[in-house]
């Protein structure tokens, strides 16, 4: 441009006192005369500047207000002094947009008391340094899955002074960040924008942000805008909050409502099936196939029976010794017992109704244990036989009956066919008998048996016959005879006065009396001769009519000349000892005789003992 | 089905599918920058108004930010301790352009007047820019950063002078822009012997260059928040 001489001698004087003061002013040396000088000259908006200058080391000797400033543009050919030196603050200079011109050179100069101490040269879109970005804060963008990061967005606004709408200016933005308890900031890129997203930022940690803006093209930024402290607070429970809460409690009341109806519903409904599937009734005590009724109310021999049935029941009778009788209880029927006395049992040719008094009305029939059932069968055989042969049988057969009966003496048992049983006619004969002398007595039971049994069976018909007869003597056959005076009374003509009467039936021994052994009777009947003499065919009826007696079994025996060998035996002749009374099934008293007691021998070699002998024995 | 597909896949292999990407590029990028809008100059291109802004303000500040790393550089090797302090005393060749100086002055020009003065700071500025290249390189020692950069402000300078008459064409249809522009007479200081007065020219010229584009740049951002974004941009 073209300017005025004078225009041109003044800028020639600015020029050289720039070249004077320049190296003070660009190189940037420190100033030891302790003049003031100029700091700084920025423009925050690029419509208005201000320049600082330090007051100086040595203000005291220079007066308050000495210091001015003067400034030059070029299309204004003159100093002029700083029009604002208070907005700018202290020792500065501000200029106003209408004292700015932009692409415009400037020249400022201080100046002490006169002297010029400092001067700059510039052009304000230079010297631009924006101010900090204001309203900095950020937003949540999202939360990783983890809960462990979030991105965040961090926005700001513009220095309020730029005007960045009209575009007069552009900004241009750098954001620094770092964790809390870091020291050092890492900033990112610049960006023309005022938000920035921050990604993976760590929840559990805090941060902080700070931005600061420059103008475009330019070097210098300004400075920093407040800290931002980014903090996240405890996700936890607001994720807790937004979950769907899973309503335990309601399930749990809508579940027991639930159950009580359906309980309620079955407890009462008439669908049995489904009430017995769900509600199974209480399993009340029971025996299979053994009805509960029954037990209470039923007959005992049915139960009994059932009971039998039960192996639990058979094998706790089987437990007990085997030589416990099984007793039959009758005790509810009474029919049982009105059915028949002893002696027509007796008396009777009911062979089966004998046979089912001596044997086992059920196979768990004590009974059985004594004798088997084929000893019942095989007599029956040989009584058929025997059937009206021989009357004298009846002793044997009275006392096969009695070693049939096989009574302990302890079971004192109650049972009418014990009665019948007895060989002496007696309701009861207690007989301590061997198993082995019985085989021998199968022989003579049978005969006997027979032979008792037809003898008895006829006076039944007569109905008033004795229980007891005596017998007169036996047949070297082994027949037993009667006693005649009975005889007579029961008119019976068979079996009477005929001590010869020889049976078919073949007795290998006489039966003494009853209550001795068979051992024993073997021996009275060897010795029958001797005594035979004593009497013979007297009536050995001591006293009574119901005794049987051995007398005649004796002089039969010695009669008969038995074809028997008898052995010799010391032994003394123990005579005949009738009953006396039959106090009761468990017991025989017998009578003393005149015949010697039997020596101790002989009450050895038998179990059974007279009372008298007791007496002796044991005074 | 499938087999079809994997030989369709096939045919597109390795150098094939490189050349189909190289194509496919070729005709989807011709947005980008450095191409051309519309090779054929002034007329019927189809380009909108919007576009040529952002093309141009991007354009612009290119060519400031050039030019201020050139006047940095330069500064920094030939000017220290020189007191090369030519920025008050010189002024530059378009000082005599009606420019505004502020603000308010830039608010109350009319869109018109200001590009107007924009092409005429551009139009002047192309025989500096050109001889500047040249001299630079003729420069004894000369950094490749300030030759490599005055070379590429020269071209840049040509783009955005087109991009320019191309908006004013759309933005002024009708209105003649045969403004008269200030023209450049320093080549002589450029070229004397005077190795100062030549640094000084130098300096000279790479301040006034840098003045200018910044004013190209705030201009064409004041027209652009203007016109496009009505003021709030």
């Amino acid at each position: 441009m073209i300017a005025g001489p004078t225009g041109m001698d003044l800028w020639q004087l600015l020029l050289t006192l720039a070249v004077a003061g320049s190296s003070d002013a660009f190189s940037g040396s420190e100033d030891s005369s302790g003049n003031p000088k100029f700091t700084k000259c920025r423009s925050p908006e690029l419509e208005t500047f201000s320049c600082h200058w330090t007051d100086g080391a040595n203000h005291s000797l220079q007066s308050p207000g000495s210091v001015q400033m003067f400034y030059i543009r070029r299309d204004i050919q003159e100093w002029k002094e700083c029009p604002d030196y208070v907005s700018a603050g202290e020792n500065s200079c501000y200029f106003n947009s209408s004292y700015t011109s932009v692409w415009t050179p400037y020249c400022i100069k201080l100046t002490s008391n006169g002297g010029i101490v400092d001067h700059k040269c510039f052009s304000v879109e230079d010297i631009v340094q924006p101010d900090p970005p204001v309203g900095l804060n950020w937003t949540l963008l999202n939360i990783s899955l983890t809960e462990i990061h979030a991105d965040i967005l961090v926005k700001w606004e513009p220095p309020p002074n730029t005007d960045v709408k009209m575009g007069w200016i552009i900004l241009e933005y750098e954001l620094h960040y770092k964790e809390l308890n870091e020291t050092q900031w890492k900033m990112m890129d610049p960006l023309l924008v005022t938000s920035v997203p921050m990604y993976s930022l760590r929840l559990d940690k805090e941060y902080e942000v700070r931005v600061r803006t420059r103008q475009r093209n330019t070097e210098k930024y300004g400075k920093f805008s407040e800290v931002l402290l980014i903090t996240f607070p405890q996700m936890t429970p607001s994720a807790c909050e937004e979950d769907f809460q899973f309503p335990w409690f309601l399930i749990i009341i809508f579940g027991i409502l639930g159950l009580a109806v359906t309980l309620f519903l079955l407890i009462f409904s008439k669908q049995q099936r489904i009430k017995m599937l769900i509600l199974p009734p209480v399993p009340v005590p029971k025996i299979k196939g053994i009805d509960p009724d029954l037990l209470k109310e039923g007959k005992l021999e049915e139960v009994n029976t059932i009971l039998a049935i039960h192996d639990n029941y058979k094998h706790e009778f089987y437990n007990d010794d085997s030589w416990v009788e099984f007793i039959e209880l009758d005790i509810d029927d009474p029919d049982e017992k009105t059915e028949g006395s002893d002696t027509d049992r007796l008396l009777s040719n009911d062979h089966e109704k004998s046979l089912s008094i001596f044997g086992a009305k059920d196979d768990d029939s004590g009974r059985t244990s004594c004798y088997e059932p084929d000893i019942l069968e095989t007599d029956f055989h040989v009584s058929d036989m025997c059937d009206g042969t021989s009357e004298a049988a009846q002793p044997q057969r009275l006392k096969g009956e009695a070693d049939i009966l096989c009574l302990d003496q302890k079971n004192q048992n109650n049972s009418p066919s014990n009665d019948a049983a007895p060989a002496s006619q007696q309701p009861s004969v207690i007989l301590v008998e061997e198993n082995k002398p019985r085989p021998l007595l199968i022989g003579g039971t049978e005969s006997t048996h027979q032979a008792v049994h037809t003898q008895l069976s006829n006076p039944s018909s007569l109905a008033n016959i004795d229980f007891y007869a005596q017998v007169s003597d036996i047949t070297p056959a082994g027949n037993v005879v009667l006693s005649p005076g009975q005889k007579n009374k029961t008119g019976n003509p068979q079996c009477d006065m005929h001590p010869e009467v020889v049976t078919p039936c073949q007795a290998n021994f006489i039966m003494d009396n009853a209550y001795f052994c068979e051992v024993d009777a073997k021996k009275y009947i060897s010795l029958a001769p001797h005594v035979e003499a004593e009497s013979h065919v007297e009536p050995s009826f001591n006293q009574e009519d119901i005794y049987i007696t051995t007398e005649s079994l004796t002089t039969t025996a010695g009669r008969s000349g038995t074809a028997e060998h008898v052995p010799s035996s010391e032994i003394p002749v123990p005579d005949y000892t009738s009953i006396h009374i039959v106090q009761s099934p468990q017991g025989l008293v017998l009578n003393a005789t005149a015949l010697p007691l039997p020596d101790k021998e002989f009450l050895s070699s038998c179990g059974y003992v007279s009372t008298d002998q007791l007496n002796k024995i044991m005074p | 089905m499938k087999h079809t597909f994997y030989t369709f896949l096939k045919a597109f292999t390795g150098s094939r599918l490189l050349l189909l990407l190289v194509v496919s590029n070729l005709l989807l990028c011709q947005g980008v920058v450095s191409t051309p809008v519309c090779p054929n100059g002034a007329g019927n291109c189809q380009v909108s108004l919007r576009d040529l802004f952002d093309r141009a303000v991007m354009v612009s500040h290119y060519i400031h930010n050039l030019s201020s790393e050139m006047f940095n550089e330069f500064d920094k090797r030939y000017a220290q301790g020189k007191g090369f302090i030519t920025m008050a005393l010189n002024s530059c060749h378009t000082s005599s352009l009606p420019t505004p100086e502020d603000k308010e002055q830039a608010q109350q020009t009319h869109h018109e007047v200001l590009m107007s003065l924009i092409l005429g700071l551009l139009r002047s500025w192309n025989d500096p820019l050109y001889h500047l290249v040249t001299e630079v390189r003729g420069m004894k020692g000369a950094p490749d950063a300030i030759l490599s950069r005055a070379i590429e402000i020269e071209e840049e300078n040509k783009r955005l002078l087109e991009g320019m008459e191309m908006i004013f064409g759309q933005v002024l249809p009708g209105a003649k822009e045969t403004e008269p522009y200030p023209v450049w007479s320093g080549l002589p200081s450029l070229q004397t012997n005077d190795e100062d007065a030549r640094y000084s020219a130098f300096y000279n010229l790479l301040h006034c260059l840098r003045r200018d584009s910044s004013k190209i740049d705030t201009y064409l951002k004041l027209l652009n928040c203007r016109i496009i974004y009505n003021n709030n941009c």
